[in-house]
């Protein structure tokens, strides 16, 4: 898997921050906490296969991601969100009872806001859902979620300006924006679904809600 | 394809034989300037000079002169009007920006029915019997009720005129063994007259030779025939039988999964229209008339080896509806019309669970005064009561002022409808390939609570209550302001349009199904508007040579959307760097399939020498979308389905071989061989010849 490092080092702008909103505070006393900078990354192709669609019921595992370490992942409990076509799940909440779904055992959220994937800075006042009986956190269906389908063309194309805001298994916060279905974002031949590539930035320090 | 090389030479040959031995006789066309008589815009004749609407009239030698086929072709070279594919692929007809389900196709004042998803296919109808063909844009139902919402088109048949018994009879051949029988016979002895007129159609299709191109146009074949009887029973009774028969036949091969299948679609209308004509004094006549239309179509596609079958459709639908009209004549030109009437259509087809029917009763009342003999006023208005839906109040009023002797300002406001179609109301309709499910209004709780109780459904995202009210007929309000010059030698209109349409009628997602689709419904929620000018011109540079040119300049947008990029809430991705951008409203193209510019310029000239008449008319289509490609529901500067502004261009020549014979050829569709794989109407150059007698 090919992965475009860009970590922002924006440490210096978050202790300048955390000053300002300290110094307005007189009775506690400050506990400077270096905070690990922003990880902003793309991850390109990550494959989402399934079995059966087309009428036929869909299966097959779901390919686990894990912001963490910025790759996929094969562990039962070290992932924070899955894809399987155009259905993601989400380390959070109880079965959906979806075939051969994972076993979720964090308390991943997820919630979609509007914007461009700059304009969503913070995941402060967001309400996130989980998965549930027969839900899913990021609705499944064209238009419901973060995709259209166009039936002119048979294809998936992510709704621009829709960024899922992720809350991971251990309460730190990603935001992401997918940005193709299709092998090396070539939506032109719709045999090479199943793609995913996507920018996210993920903020490493618990609890900490900004992007 | 070498016919069409082959076809270019005779047409030189023809051209160069003829223009070099040109001798203009300046004293043979003597032009006297018959009336042109209108029905279709007050429904009763109206000189077409003075009717305060933006009306059109193609006659017959018009109609002739460019050597066509079928309706499409003559109504795709008129300012103003476009053919285009809608998502699904059905051609229909756009007229001020306003598309085919709005837009009302009659023949002889009777409406057509059998449309595909709303686009009315004017291929059906053969050319060789109309008389002319009237076009009135803007909404008119207040004469016509629903579909008129966008205009009316009105194919006005022959009648026999002479005494002596006469018909004409011509072949016509063309590229992809394209063949074309007309023949018509006809009478009138005064009292009792009659026509006959009988079509075949045939061609054996084409493919586009390449992988890329998808373009395919099946082999088919089909007959017309239409008669007309007619007879004085009395000075003050005549009575009208019209019948008319369409049947098609169209055979499809294709490749599903590797398998292969053939399909057979079998297409037949009937029209029979009864008229009793009753003048009851010399200022008051009342029309009877009984009109009954059927459309039936069925496609059965099987493959050629198995017993699979891809595909076993089939649409039947009926109409009958008897009026009653008044008209009466005040002084002065003026007069005051009306009619009452009763409308019943059924439809049974693939896809609904039950036949359906509906139920209309309507009457319309409609003054038309001369306040001057220079002003002209129209008042009228019809109401409709339905039995699916809210009735509805058409008013219209319409203004004629003569200003000088050659000017003349015409103005116009009207409303328009459209009832639901029956299947927005009572499809039925799982796709089994993919998974989702389309269900008309009226069914929509029943059908889903049996969806629930197979559970099938995740969750249902509307609320319940908003599928019990029943859904409202699209409506529009519509304004024409125009100006017209008519010189001896040139004439100019110029007309303002803007039309406000609400309570259109879309899909929405109603639940959302444990199969990861959806279920869809219909509901009244697009706000939409087109609004622009159109413009005609034609100019007679000597007796013999005569140029028009058209423009139409389109803005057709979504209210709804255009609101919601005001409020940013609509985004696009950036083409190279595929970041995510905010929409600002000079982004929005604007509606699918609609085209800024539409223009044409069309040379006519005679050698009245050598009884040649030699036409060349270029047709010209700016720019549009075909859909939305990145998502976000609108087109937008972003999106990658644009068809490039194209140029057709016709030529084609008459020459009178003796008063008996003429002889025409010609280029149909395009000159200079344009294709584009994604304009289904453009095949690439197609030649004809055609040969007529007439007695």
């Amino acid at each position: 898997m090919k992965t475009i490092n860009k970590i922002l080092n924006i440490s210096f702008t978050i202790l300048l921050l955390s000053f300002i909103s300290c110094s307005n505070e007189e009775e506690e006393e400050q506990e400077m906490v270096v905070l690990e900078p922003l990880k902003s990354e793309q991850v390109a192709n990550f494959a989402a296969p399934q079995t059966g669609g087309m009428g036929q019921p869909i299966g097959g595992e779901f390919s686990k991601f894990d912001f963490v370490t910025g790759e996929k992942s094969t562990s039962e409990t070290d992932w924070d969100i899955a894809f399987r076509g155009t259905t993601i799940c989400i380390n959070g909440g109880t079965s959906t009872g979806t075939a051969d779904e994972p076993v979720r055992n964090g308390n991943a959220g997820a919630v979609i806001v509007a914007g461009t994937f700059d304009s969503v800075t913070t995941a402060q006042g967001l309400s996130f859902s989980q998965d549930a009986e027969g839900s899913f956190a990021i609705p499944t269906g064209s238009d419901n979620g973060w995709y259209n389908y166009n039936p002119q063309t048979f294809t998936i194309t992510p709704v621009p300006g829709k960024v899922l805001v992720f809350r991971t298994r251990d309460g730190r916060y990603a935001k992401v924006e997918i940005l193709s279905y299709y092998l090396d974002q070539d939506s032109s031949n719709t045999r090479g679904g199943r793609y995913y590539t996507f920018n996210y930035v993920f903020n490493p320090n618990q609890g900490e809600t900004s992007f | 394809m070498s016919f069409e090389k082959n076809i270019l030479l005779p047409v030189f040959y023809f051209f160069s034989t003829y223009s070099f031995c040109q001798k203009i006789s300046i004293d043979s066309l003597k032009t006297t300037n018959l009336k042109e008589i209108i029905l279709t815009a007050t429904r009763t004749p109206r000189e077409l000079s003075s009717i305060p609407l933006p009306a059109t009239l193609i006659n017959k030698k018009q109609i002739k002169d460019l050597g066509a086929v079928r309706l499409d072709e003559i109504l795709i070279e008129q300012t103003g009007i476009n053919i285009v594919s809608d998502e699904s692929g059905f051609e229909g007809l756009q007229m001020q920006g306003i598309s085919s389900d709005y837009i009302l196709i009659l023949i002889d004042g009777v409406p057509l029915i059998g449309r595909r998803a709303g686009n009315f296919d004017l291929s059906r109808m053969a050319i060789g019997n109309i008389k002319q063909i009237e076009i009135v844009k803007g909404p008119s139902s207040s004469l016509f009720g629903s579909e008129a919402l966008g205009g009316v088109i009105n194919i006005i048949t022959d009648e026999p005129k002479t005494k002596k018994l006469n018909g004409n009879l011509s072949y016509r051949f063309g590229s992809f063994n394209q063949q074309d029988i007309n023949t018509d016979i006809k009478q009138n002895l005064g009292k009792f007259k009659f026509n006959f007129f009988l079509n075949r159609l045939s061609s054996d299709g084409y493919q586009v030779e390449s992988e890329t191109d998808p373009r395919i146009f099946y082999p088919f074949r089909n007959y017309t025939l239409h008669g007309k009887i007619s007879n004085d029973f009395s000075n003050k009774l005549t009575g009208l039988l019209s019948f008319r028969f369409y049947d098609n036949e169209q055979l499809s091969e294709l490749v599903f999964n590797e398998e292969d299948f053939e399909g057979e679609t079998q297409e037949n209308d009937m029209n029979i229209h009864l008229k009793l004509d009753q003048r009851v004094s010399k200022n008051f006549d009342i029309d009877y008339e009984l009109y009954f239309t059927s459309y039936n179509a069925e496609e059965l596609i099987q493959s050629v080896l198995s017993e699979n079958i891809l595909n076993d459709n089939f649409f039947d639908q009926k109409l009958l509806r008897p009026e009653i009209r008044g008209n009466l004549k005040l002084k002065s030109k003026s007069n005051f019309s009306g009619g009452i009437g009763y409308q019943y259509e059924e439809l049974s087809r693939t896809f609904f669970d039950d036949n359906i029917n509906f139920a209309s009763q309507y009457f319309f009342i409609q003054g038309d005064f001369y306040l001057a003999d220079k002003m002209n006023l129209i008042v009228g208005s019809r109401f409709d009561n339905h039995s699916e839906y809210k009735s509805q109040l058409s008013p219209k009023l319409a203004f004629y002022y003569k200003a000088n002797k050659s000017m003349a300002i015409k103005g116009s406001v009207g409303f328009g409808f459209k009832s639901p179609a029956f299947r927005q109301l009572y499809f039925n309709f799982t796709n089994s390939s993919v998974g989702y499910t389309v269900l008309g209004y009226n069914v929509a709780l029943d059908k889903l609570d049996e969806l629930i109780d197979q559970n099938q459904i995740q969750d249902v995202v509307i609320s319940r209550n908003e599928l019990v009210s029943s859904l409202d007929a699209e409506s529009s309000i519509g304004y024409n302001l125009g100006i017209s010059i008519d010189e001896p030698k040139w004439k100019l209109d110029l007309n303002f349009f803007r039309n406000d349409i609400k309570n259109l009628i879309d899909t929405r997602i109603i639940a959302r199904k444990k199969n990861g689709q959806n279920v869809f419904s219909y509901v009244n929620f697009d706000e939409i508007f087109t609004t622009g000018l159109e413009l005609n011109f034609s100019q007679k540079i000597t007796e013999n040579f005569n140029i028009t040119a058209g423009y139409q300049l389109l803005y057709a947008f979504d209210k709804v959307k255009m609101q919601q990029i005001n409020n940013g809430e609509i985004y696009a991705r950036e083409t190279i760097s595929n970041k995510t951008i905010e929409l600002s409203n000079k982004d929005y193209f604007g509606l699918v399939n609609r085209s800024r510019h539409l223009g044409n310029l069309k040379f006519f000239y005679s050698f009245t020498k050598s009884k040649l008449k030699v036409n060349l008319r270029f047709i010209y289509r700016s720019k549009y979308a075909e859909f939305d490609t990145n998502g976000n529901g609108l087109v937008d500067s972003y999106d990658t389905s644009f068809i490039n502004g194209y140029i057709t261009t016709n030529i084609s020549a008459i020459k009178d071989l003796s008063k008996k014979f003429d002889f025409q050829l010609g280029i149909s569709n395009n000159l200079i061989d344009y294709t584009d794989a994604n304009t289904p109407k453009i095949p690439g150059a197609l030649g004809f010849l055609k040969l007529t007698y007439k007695t």
